[in-house]
């Protein structure tokens, strides 16, 4: 083994005398002193000067030279640029291993991704790429971008005003950037970092957590796992409720009983009973059934009375039909078989006290056929009461609640999406 | 196994395998080229400048359960930058090129020249141009034109299969496939080579022997 050798080597600017570091010798192909802001051409042996600085220098917020570890690999910044497409702006990180060579740090303002120079032909389909079996789509349109300001060492030939254009394309997590200029397509594959990483690895402040503003092209929804998690949970959970409630609506008719309504207006009374309720809340439903009614109706009060207790649970019900003819049309309506649900009884013996009142409907337009004797006119009505029974406005609320959920995460997610395919979709129209 | 010793300056020469002709003498830098048993000098050629290329003669490596060795080292410049081509002597007794530039390894070994009636490799040989992206097929392999460069050598050390005299022009041209596949065509002093491998990383070659640098950590593989 011979001694370790130092990767970096400290040369002087021929334009400011400052002393600057090389630390990529033999891949560096152009240092731009960090002090006078001059491009050298470090191929040159007297590193001769290219090009004057046409910006203000300045320090970029991770210094030359400063290391960290990503993933594993220690990595030393040894570029700096900034870069704009004219709409937003952004700084990319040259970074080095000597074992690893190059990555890219690239820094939206609001998060970090790593990148490296991809090693093989994306395949294309369509609007969208596969590398290694991942798919990618195209994240809108091609775009120019130039260089606004370069400090450090590259391993091509920087400028500021450098122009390529760039064609997105992302999956989840994922950029795959393709950069063009006249002489060569290079393609970088880009991780978005976790909120933190980056900052922790080259000890810069912590940026805020935070999914407000636009997102990252490749940024996963933050919401897109527990939107799934609670899209299948929600689902599983309904169908449960619903299979539930289906099992449980079986009814069991109890006891069922007819009288004759007369249509006079006095009220006739008849009890129906006894029935069983064995379980300790139950649901009662109470079935009227008046087929003959016609231009009439009648007014049910039905009374749940306990024979143990006298505790009494009541309910209300009207049967009716009407028809006639307005306006050349022909109309019928109301409700011959009215139908009400008591929920909540608790168990007992009770008996049903049914009060039925009947009365004829005279219409000022239609006069009402003669049925001769009206006062001796009674309808026929069965009334059938059985235990169980579902309860739709119950099984509603709880879906609602159940649902709550995942249709606002599902909103979040939509929102958070729309945010970061915003800055493409206004470009497509 | 040839010991001899350098016409020009008399110091021990010693070569690997009979298959190179070419050797850099380590101490004068003189081209030796052996035809038999015949030393002949050529002429120096330069150092390859220092550089921070993990590489050094004496790497090992193995590819496909094979180890080798990197016994030889080319040092080529072009417009826009310059990169390394290593040469690896494999256990079989057989040579491939590890190249190396912008810190990214391309493990290539020479094709046959079945594999060379692709139209890339023709318009190399009659100085053609080749438009970035243009499609080749090399070895059943789809690859696409992803450089040209116009190059020279810089310098060189160690075994070669050939003599590396300054200012030589070569045109090279890199090639990329979906499966992670790459070649090279070079053309030098007329005569046209193909090679065919992939991107390798230090890790996937289990590369040992690698040059130590003050501060940076030597990677797990090579530990």
């Amino acid at each position: 083994m011979t001694a370790p050798v130092s990767t970096v080597r400290a040369l002087t600017c021929p334009n400011c005398g400052g002393t600057i570091a090389l630390r990529a010798a033999g891949s560096t192909i152009s240092i731009v002193c960090e002090h006078c802001g001059t491009t050298l051409d470090a191929t040159s042996p007297d590193l001769a000067p290219i090009a004057q600085a046409t910006t203000a220098m300045q320090r970029p917020p991770i210094a030359l030279g400063t290391r960290g570890d990503i993933g594993g690999v220690l990595w030393e910044v040894v570029g700096y640029v900034e870069r704009t497409d004219t709409y937003v702006s952004w700084s990319e990180y040259l970074l080095f291993n000597p074992y690893d060579g190059y990555a890219f740090l690239v820094d939206d303002g609001r998060r970090f991704s790593l990148g490296v120079l991809l090693d093989r032909l994306p395949d294309h389909t369509d609007g969208s790429i596969t590398v290694d079996g991942l798919r990618f789509e195209r994240f809108g349109s091609r775009y120019g971008a130039w260089v606004t300001f370069v400090v450090g060492e590259f391993y091509w030939r920087v400028s500021v005003q450098e122009h390529v254009e760039i064609t997105d394309f992302v999956r989840p997590g994922t950029m795959l950037s393709c950069e063009e200029n006249a002489d060569e397509r290079t393609w970088t594959q880009l991780r978005l970092l976790d909120f933190g990483e980056a900052e922790t690895a080259f000890g810069i402040p912590k940026r805020r957590k935070s999914y407000g503003g636009t997102p990252a092209p490749h940024e996963p929804s933050p919401y897109g796992d527990s939107m799934k998690e609670a899209l299948i949970i929600g689902v599983v959970a309904a169908i449960t409720l619903i299979a539930i409630l289906l099992m449980g609506s079986r009814t069991t008719m109890l006891d069922t009983a007819s009288l004759a309504v007369p249509l006079n207006g006095t009220t006739t009374t008849q009890v129906i009973g006894p029935v069983d309720l064995p379980d300790r809340m139950a649901g009662v439903r109470i079935a009227a059934r008046a087929d003959r009614i016609d231009n009439s109706w009648i007014d049910l009060d039905y009374s749940l009375v306990n024979r143990a207790t006298q505790q009494s649970f009541d309910a209300y019900a009207t049967a009716d039909q009407y028809h006639g003819v307005s306006g050349g049309e022909s109309w019928r309506e109301g409700d011959s078989t009215p139908n009400v649900q008591l929920s909540s009884i608790p168990a007992g013996k009770y008996d049903l006290v049914v009060e039925a009142t009947g009365h004829r409907w005279t219409s000022i337009a239609a006069a009402a056929p003669d049925f001769g004797s009206s006062d001796t006119v009674t309808i026929p009505l069965t009334i059938t009461i059985s235990r169980g029974g579902i309860f739709m406005g119950n099984l509603v609320l709880a879906l609602v609640a159940l649902l709550c959920w995942p249709v606002i995460i599902v909103l979040l997610h939509g929102g958070f999406e729309k945010r970061r395919r915003a800055p493409v979709t206004e470009d497509d129209e | 196994m040839i010991d001899a010793n350098c016409p020009s300056c008399g110091a021990a020469v010693h070569f690997r395998t009979p298959a190179l002709p070419v050797k850099i003498c380590d101490y004068c830098r003189t081209t030796l080229v052996r035809s038999g048993d015949v030393l002949q000098a050529m002429g120096k050629v330069a150092e390859v400048p220092e550089d921070v290329s993990p590489l050094q003669i004496g790497t090992r490596g193995s590819d496909g359960g094979i180890g080798f060795e990197l016994i030889g080292r080319i040092r080529m410049r072009w417009s826009g930058g310059g990169w390394n081509e290593w040469l690896a002597l494999f256990n079989d007794g057989s040579t491939g090129w590890l190249s190396e530039a912008m810190g990214r390894f391309m493990l290539l070994r020479a094709v046959a020249h079945d594999g060379l009636r692709t139209d890339a490799v023709r318009r190399v040989r009659d100085d053609e141009t080749i438009p970035i992206g243009s499609e080749a097929t090399i070895d059943g392999v789809a690859y696409r034109v992803n450089d040209v460069k116009d190059a020279t050598f810089v310098g060189s050390e160690g075994e070669l299969p050939f003599s590396t005299p300054a200012d030589t022009p070569i045109r090279s041209v890199d090639l990329m496939a979906p499966g992670g596949e790459c070649a090279s065509i070079q053309k030098d002093r007329g005569e046209v080579s193909v090679y065919a491998g992939r991107y390798v990383t230090l890790s996937d070659i289990a590369a040992s022997n690698l040059r130590a640098f003050e501060g940076w950590p030597t990677p797990r593989f090579a530990a």
